[in-house]
């Protein structure tokens, strides 16, 4: 039995190594690139949310090097699409005459039981393989966190991005826990030598749906892009801020936060991009950008509301909304716009103090 | 002479405009690109070589600035020193001629948007996105369509006693109800005056959907010699709609402008030769990463002077003459 999974950014090393340390045979995704997206497309009902399409093309491709299973998370984000999407890939495969078995990961505790079938370990096992993951998913968060900072900063452009590169490879040899404790006081110390200008520089903060702020496949790389344009970028979403809220109902306080603009909720992170927004304006940042999906029902519900507190609060506000038909040329038209946008609102911020 | 050229190179046409240091316009052409990008900077060139020399030839080019979808294009082979979105381009111009301007429509040949400003720098934008009805090219194809000259469409609307009301969500839509109403026999001038008032609806929809459009309001692009669409724009906002001198060329000049108030020490602008010299484009696929990113080579004469199109930099960060 050969599994594979959704690309989904960085994350993929994680769950490429939580498999290995089950003992599991994987053929780990191939990053996602329009000519994947593409063969998910045409099989993909159209009408569909674009994460489908995406992870549709990694399935058809993974299944070309040979794998037989598929674990698909479902439900993790709450109420929306996500939901149906194993049920629906499932079907979708078929038709196209794929014969693949779906393991679908939700939230019920029978997961366990479930791994247990499919790769024979014991709990102390699963326990073992899943503190080793969360320690790594820490890592790659860390790194990215890390980036943001660095890249508008860097006197040499592209040195964060060169060292990224090189570490996320490493980061897939590595076996034993000692090594991943090892691994990053190294990457971290490499990180630290890169020369970089302390400077002031605007701050953007990054809102919306998980895989696509996650995922710089999806969406064009876009903190890559902004850090590079002299943009400091900040992003509250992550896998590791969704398990944590899960674990904390941190939801509770959200929604009181938020209650002046939606008395409920939207359904998938719909609520955290309002409250997050409202979270950049208070510590005075510089712009917001949304990124959602087409068709992504709880972030195009929320976007008004988005809108509305940037017309109230006059901070610059972006929304792009991603899927097949967009073109980068158009999205780098609006973010470049958007960064002079946000430059004019930075300078003009500090010629007049808040009183 | 010192002066700068602005070169803005859309979809569907191409405008120069060369300002000199108090920011007059000296010259400025409009010209559609016949979908050849390439050959239309090149004769767009040729043409201002020209004028220098009959009219003026000590003018001395300090600085190039490019804008519009193909502005890396038609950077790497002026060699400008200044590539701008256009945006922030049309801002810019538009600021010049009014500078207590509120709001910017621009509506171009396949993009159209709405600039909000406020002390002369844009605040706040959209661009249409998912359908591209009400630019310019649509406009094109149905007064080829029917018939009559595109410079003649706007003052036939104006004729109209009684426009039609024509359906505006999307140009497949637009152009089967505009068929269906001049099949029943609806006259020539209220099918163009609803199709004015329909394209003005759906922009106000789709692309300024919630954005406070506040007066002085000035209309740019190329759509905005078409009087009649400035006759649907006022009616369905109750204001002033101001077009400002340069109209159709505002991008242009904003870039123009841009470079003139950041000078470069030294302009990278290759000269007017590239008018007469061979260049070409070329493109092939990256095998280095899966991501396999289509690169495109631009070659002068043969030699290769840019790529681009990588996202890993592999090729667009090597050094190139």
């Amino acid at each position: 039995m050969k599994i594979t999974f959704p690309y989904w950014g960085n994350y993929t090393v994680a769950f490429e190594l939580l498999a290995k340390k089950l003992n599991l045979e994987v053929v780990p995704p191939e990053r996602t690139t329009p000519r994947t997206i593409e063969k998910g497309t045409k099989i993909a009902p159209e009408m569909y949310c674009f994460p489908l399409k995406v992870n549709l093309g990694n399935f058809l491709e993974a299944i070309e090097r040979g794998a037989d299973t598929i674990v698909m998370p479902t439900a993790l984000g709450g109420s929306c699409r996500l939901r149906y999407y194993p049920f629906v890939q499932e079907k979708v495969l078929k038709e196209d005459g794929k014969e693949v078995n779906f393991v679908i990961f939700d939230q019920s505790l029978d997961i366990f039981s479930k791994l247990k079938k499919i790769s024979g370990a014991n709990f102390l096992k699963m326990l073992g393989a899943t503190i080793f993951t969360l320690k790594v998913l820490n890592i790659i968060e860390k790194l990215e966190k890390k980036a943001q900072y660095l890249r508008p900063r860097e006197i040499e452009k592209g040195d964060t991005d060169r060292i990224l590169i090189s570490t996320f490879k490493k980061l897939r040899e590595v076996e034993k826990f000692s090594e991943l404790l090892k691994f990053e006081k190294e990457v971290l110390k490499e990180l630290n030598q890169i020369r970089i200008e302390r400077k002031e520089v605007p701050k953007v903060g990054i809102v919306g749906e998980i895989y696509t702020v996650t995922d710089h496949a999806i969406n064009f790389e876009i903190e890559k892009k902004l850090g590079n344009l002299g943009i400091e970028v900040h992003r509250e979403m992550s896998l590791l801020y969704h398990l944590k809220k899960k674990i904390f109902f941190t939801d509770f306080f959200i929604q009181r936060k938020v209650k002046p603009y939606l008395g409920s909720t939207v359904g998938g992170h719909g609520r955290d991009a309002i409250y997050e927004m409202l979270k950049y304006v208070k510590e005075g940042f510089d712009g917001v950008i949304q990124l959602l999906p087409a068709y992504c029902m709880p972030e195009s519900s929320v976007r008004p509301i988005l809108e509305k507190i940037h017309q109230e609060t006059g901070i610059p506000f972006l929304s792009l909304s991603l899927d097949e038909q967009v073109a980068e040329a158009g999205i780098d038209t609006r973010i470049e716009a958007f960064v002079d946008v946000v430059k004019n609102y930075h300078k003009n911020k500090h010629r007049t103090p808040n009183i | 002479m010192k002066t700068y050229l602005g070169i803005d190179i859309g979809s569907l046409t191409i405008k120069f405009v060369l300002i000199d240091e108090k920011a007059n316009v000296l010259y400025w052409t409009y010209e559609r690109t016949g979908g050849r990008p390439i050959e239309a900077i090149q004769k767009g060139m040729k043409k201002l070589k020209d004028w220098i020399e009959k009219h003026n030839p000590q003018i001395e080019i300090a600085g190039v600035g490019t804008t519009g979808s193909a502005r890396y294009l038609a950077g790497v082979i002026v060699g400008a020193d200044l590539i701008k979105n256009e945006i922030t381009a049309h801002a810019k111009g538009a600021a010049f001629f009014v500078p207590d301007v509120r709001t910017v429509i621009d509506i171009g040949g396949q993009d159209s948007k709405i600039i909000i400003l406020e002390n002369g720098v844009a605040v706040d934008f959209a661009m249409n996105y998912l359908c591209a009805a009400g630019t310019g090219s649509f406009l094109d194809a149905q007064a080829f369509r029917l018939g009559i000259p595109i410079e003649k469409f706007g003052e036939l609307a104006l004729k109209s006693k009684n426009p039609t009301t024509i359906a505006s969500r999307c140009t497949v839509f637009c152009e089967s109800d505009m068929i269906h109403k001049q099949q029943i026999g609806h006259k020539i001038e209220d099918i163009v005056a609803g199709l004015c008032q329909g394209l003005v609806r759906n922009y106000l929809a789709n692309v300024a959907k919630g954005k406070k459009i506040l007066p002085p309001i000035l209309f740019v692009g190329g759509v905005s010699e078409n009087v009649g669409m400035r006759w649907a724009f006022e009616k369905a906002l109750g204001q002033e709609i101001i077009v400002p001198k340069y109209n159709k060329v505002t991008g242009a000049f904003g870039v123009a402008l841009l470079v003139k108030e950041n000078p470069p020490q030294k302009t990278k602008f290759r000269g007017f030769e590239i008018s007469d010299m061979d260049i070409k484009c070329d493109s092939f696929q990256c095998k280095g990463c899966p991501n396999q990113c289509e690169v495109i080579e631009a070659k002068i004469n043969g030699k290769i002077i840019a790529r681009w199109g990588d996202r890993c930099g592999r090729w667009s960060n090597l050094k190139y003459e």
